[in-house]
């Protein structure tokens, strides 16, 4: 019988250049692609929502998001995905799906997600303007702040889009969540968007 | 046209599919052919408020019941659909 090794790569490893992409000069939009992450689904199973935020709380030590938000804790980002569900997002195996298993016995369904999506950074001082072309959704600096997430579509994808902390020089970070089959679409509208603003592209195995 | 999910906020039209009238109710086993027949099949073609089933799968993937006028297109009430996520069906 044929031996088989898994390969693992990214879902843009074919797609991703890092270097300088569009218009020269200073790079208005930058492009990370964030790799090599655990991420797990969290959804309630019928009538136990409490008891789910309660495990997560246990859990986590800090309330899981009930509305449309993201929130950081030590070594996790806790997002809003849908009602009465969440994604566990980390680094380094601490949360992994069999980590979490334990925790949500009885109250949640738990998905393994972190191979079925793509993460991306998006930031910079026309990270919005680029965005903008793409969503449909108030990305304004007021309505849309350090924390808000959201389950919306750009493209035609399903996305999960939630704001990071910003970068050091104050430049607004946007994370984004698409699944992996329609990564490589969806980071090719992406660089189409942002190329009149210049754009760096990195990829990273850190967790903003 | 835009809808207000409960869950998201205010959102374009492009994420939502629309699935149809949410009155039918599906009828008891021994109900009877007739019910069946009414219940698959019948349908009024309102002109003015309408509720209606829309489900959100370009966001959150919940299900909503829209109070629609179908002569304006005026939403009056968006309303998660029973069972919408962990809820109990009919609650």
């Amino acid at each position: 019988m044929a031996e088989f090794s898994w390969d693992v790569r990214s879902p843009l490893d074919r797609a991703l250049i890092a270097g300088s992409y569009g218009a020269q000069g200073d790079a208005g939009v930058a492009l990370t692609e964030i790799r090599d992450f655990d991420l797990v689904q969290v959804m309630a199973r019928r009538g136990k929502a409490a008891e789910m935020v309660k495990a997560a709380q246990a859990r986590f030590g800090i309330a899981a998001p009930e509305t449309p938000k993201a929130v950081d804790t030590a070594d996790t980002a806790l997002i809003w995905s849908g009602p009465d569900q969440f994604l566990v997002l980390s680094k380094g195996g601490k949360h992994t799906i069999e980590a979490l298993a334990a925790a949500f016995v009885g109250s949640a369904s738990l998905s393994d997600q972190s191979h079925a999506r793509a993460l991306i950074s998006i930031s910079g001082d026309k990270a919005r303007a680029m965005l903008a072309k793409l969503s449909s959704i108030d990305l304004h600096p007021d309505k849309f702040r350090v924390g808000a997430a959201a389950a919306t579509s750009m493209d035609h994808t399903s996305i999960t889009l939630w704001r990071g902390k910003d970068r050091a020089d104050g430049q607004p970070v946007f994370n984004l969540l698409v699944f992996a089959t329609f990564a490589e679409s969806l980071w090719h509208t992406i660089l189409d968007s942002a190329a009149e603003y210049g754009v760096t592209i990195t990829h990273s195995e850190k967790l903003a | 046209m835009r809808i207000v999910c409960p869950f998201c906020g205010e959102r374009e039209l492009g994420e939502f599919t629309y699935l149809g009238d949410a009155k039918p109710q599906r009828p008891a086993a021994d109900a009877g052919e007739d019910a069946v027949y009414d219940y698959v099949y019948l349908r009024d073609n309102v002109a003015g408020p309408m509720s209606e089933h829309w489900y959100h799968g370009g966001g959150c993937r919940a299900w909503l019941k829209v109070t629609r006028n179908t002569l304006t297109h005026e939403i009056s009430a968006v309303e998660p659909a029973a069972g919408a996520g962990a809820a109990k069906v009919g609650a």
